[in-house]
């Protein structure tokens, strides 16, 4: 007995002391949360680092410089015939209007003192934009009565300009820039010195079309965003029906059994397909065999819509499943039909899930633009497309690729226009989440 | 508790109105329920009791083919209401289970209204021509399952937002909204409390008069207190069926007295 007891005596341990066990403990969960917050720590810096370097480009891009003239419109040469009709006005081409506007910025500057002896004539007019003269023959053509009059006209500067009022250009670069010259800059200057330079939000940035080498200012994202709005609209319609009708079929009526075990891990696969692929599937589907045409919206949406389906699927079904089996079958017990069951009870339960998934593969088709580039949607497009349906058929631009195009030139006033549409496009996207997180929030149900 | 306070009453008189005859049930290979064959009488508590996964509730949801859910059950054997086959290929277990009531083992409310919650059935089924019509039966059902008084203020409340017990008679209020003959309650108190749960078996007597009511219990006490008729199973055979007094306190079967005294199970 003694001999037992002696050997049993444990020896005394302080509750103060931790032995080297649970130290070790302690040590690897304290590691462990320091490699969470080094990632978390990673991700903010690089979500920072996008953010300053897209909006630090960008949001210039949402200002316009405009040189504000006083443009008497001579009936002379805009209205030979006096008769304000708007079909005889045509004839007078921005030639025409350019010259006005090349004698109003004489006589501008020439009323404010300004000496522009040190510049030709050429580069007079190169202060402002090309487009000028066609936003001004718009504005005439529109009200045909302004002719005869003296008008203040804010003509859009030059990129350059433009870019020297944002401080992108500067008199050294310029003497190594064949478009700008000092001399011109200096004029600038001055011009800016007497007020005549302003650069008021920049309206024609998400109102107009793509614009050529030569003329970034005026360059803007309508088209693209229409041709986006089009395309998310064909791949709502299509997609969200389609996707909830597999997925319900698949989660509560198929027969669990080889074939649909093989659809189930094919459509997984599916949502990994690389987009690339998506837009040959696509080159070769509907533009080589059905004939359809490039550049369409139709056609985009078509293989966004392809590429969305995996994605609602996943999701409408994870939706599906996560609605307690209890409720099935007190649908079931009292005598609900299996349509019933899931028309009635178990879809408004999925609902929110469902949304949730469709707006997060809505907005990833929104933001991509590998497969568009496929079916030629990367073209160069002044135009808009009319209203739809026929519109979905008409070329059309998409925000995404809008955004490669511009990176793709030369003329850095483009990078710019780049970053101010990424801008856009992450707007939308934000709202989209947002709208996918309220939608979770609002409709979010216990049971 | 005292087993002998067993409700006494005479069963003999009473038609039946299930009869199962040689049920076998496969779960793929697995026999899960072994030639059950047994008659539930019109208008009286019959309880199942057994040890778990003995297949007490898979008979039970036999009765209103709620087994056609699960893809792998096969059914063998003839199981029938009123003289007719319920597994007979021309029923439409659509409308078997709004004849043949159930109520689950967790109260399982619709996340919607106590209004909505029992007017479903009623809706579904068309048994209600107008808005008075269907009210009325949504007072009477609430008031059968002793659920009126307590929510009758408040039926447009939803119905996940009452106790355990008041979400378990609204299940019974659902339930007997259809206007079913039978009613199947798989273990209907296992998630309530003592009150609560005293207060459903008070409602299953109420209930009887009406319906005839099977239960699937794992309490001994609650068989012994709110059935007439007790079977017992074990691993999938109906080891013994009879009056619920004489299976308690006088089992034919060694099993059924192991079981009932506490010794397997």
């Amino acid at each position: 007995m003694t001999e037992i007891s002696q050997q049993a005596e444990p020896p005394v341990k302080s509750l103060f002391e931790s032995d080297l066990r649970t130290r070790r403990r302690n040590a690897a969960e304290t590691r462990f949360r320091l490699y969470g917050m080094a990632a978390v720590a990673m991700g903010i810096f690089a979500l920072i680092f996008l953010l300053v370097s897209v909006l630090g480009n960008g949001v210039s891009s949402f200002r316009q410089t405009s040189i504000e003239l006083q443009v008497t419109l001579d009936e002379a040469v805009l209205d030979k015939t006096g008769s304000r009709d708007p079909e005889v006005m045509k004839k007078v081409t921005t030639i025409g209007y350019g010259k006005i506007l090349d004698q109003a910025l004489a006589d501008t500057l020439a009323a404010h003192d300004i000496d522009v002896s040190a510049l030709t004539p050429k580069q007079l007019s190169g202060m402002k934009s090309d487009e000028a003269p066609r936003r001004l023959r718009d504005l005439v053509l529109a009200d045909p009565s302004l002719v005869g009059q003296t008008i203040t006209f804010h003509a859009l500067a030059t990129s350059r300009i433009d870019g020297f009022e944002k401080g992108r250009v500067t008199m050294e670069s310029a003497k190594l820039d064949s478009n700008i010259s000092v001399e011109q800059l200096e004029v600038a200057q001055a011009m800016k010195d007497k007020g005549l330079l302003s650069m008021p939000f920049n309206w024609g940035f998400f109102t107009s079309a793509d614009a050529s080498e030569l003329r970034p200012e005026a360059a803007g994202v309508g088209v693209a965003m229409l041709g986006s709005l089009y395309m998310m609209l064909i791949v709502l319609v299509l997609s969200l029906p389609i996707g909830v009708a597999a997925s319900i079929y698949l989660e509560e009526l198929a027969p669990q059994n080889r074939w649909t075990d093989i659809i189930e891990v094919n459509i997984a696969n599916l949502a990994a397909v690389p987009a690339i692929v998506y837009g040959i599937l696509a080159l070769a589907l509907f533009i080589n065999f059905l004939g359809l045409p490039q550049s369409a919206p139709m056609v985009g949406g078509l293989v966004l819509t392809l590429m969305t389906l995996p994605t609602i699927i996943i999701a409408t079904r994870a939706a599906l499943k996560a609605v307690p089996p209890s409720i099935r079958d007190a649908a079931l017990g009292v005598g609900a039909s299996r349509m019933q069951t899931i028309f009635h009870h178990v879809l408004p339960l999925a609902m929110p899930g469902i949304l949730t998934g469709t707006i997060l593969g809505l907005a990833r088709a929104l933001g991509e633009s590998a497969p568009l580039l496929l079916i030629g949607m990367v073209a160069f497009v002044k135009d808009y497309p009319s209203a739809p349906p026929a519109g979905l058929m008409e070329p059309a631009s998409a925000l995404p690729v809008q955004v490669y195009q511009w990176t793709q030139r030369a003329d850095p006033a483009f990078v710019e226009r780049a970053s101010g549409a990424i801008i856009v496009l992450l707007v939308f996207l934000v709202a989209m989440n947002a709208t996918a997180i309220l939608l979770r929030r609002r409709f979010e149900r216990r049971w | 508790m005292n087993l002998m306070q067993t409700p006494v009453s005479d069963t003999t008189a009473l038609k039946p109105r299930i009869t199962a005859s040689g049920v076998q049930v496969y779960y793929d290979t697995n026999h899960a329920l072994k030639d059950v064959s047994v008659n539930i009488l019109d208008r009286t508590t019959t309880a199942f009791i057994g040890p778990s996964g003995c297949g007490k509730s898979t008979f039970l949801r036999c009765l209103n083919r709620m087994n056609d859910t699960v893809a792998s059950a096969r059914v063998e054997g003839k199981i029938l209401l009123d003289g007719q086959d319920i597994y007979d290929k021309r029923v439409d277990p659509v409308q078997l289970r709004a004849r043949i009531g159930m109520v689950f083992q967790k109260p399982n409310p619709f996340p919607k209204s106590i209004y909505d919650n029992v007017a479903y059935g009623p809706r579904i089924h068309g048994l209600a021509r107008n808005k008075a019509e269907l009210d009325e039966i949504v007072e009477t059902s609430l008031r059968r399952a002793a659920l009126w008084n307590e929510v009758k203020d408040r039926l447009s409340a939803p119905g996940t937002g009452l106790s355990g017990g008041q979400q378990q008679r609204l299940c019974i209020a659902r339930a007997v909204a259809t206007g079913p003959e039978v009613l199947l309650m798989d273990e209907p108190c296992s998630a309530l409390d003592p009150i609560a749960t005293a207060q459903v078996e008070a409602l299953i007597d109420e209930l009887r008069e009406q319906y005839s009511v099977v239960i699937v219990t794992h309490s001994m006490q609650q068989a012994a207190r709110v059935s007439q008729k007790t079977a017992f199973f074990h691993l999938g055979n109906l080891v013994e069926y009879g009056d619920t007094q004489q299976i308690f306190t006088n089992p034919q079967d060694p099993r059924t007295e192991s079981y009932i005294t506490g010794r397997i199970g």
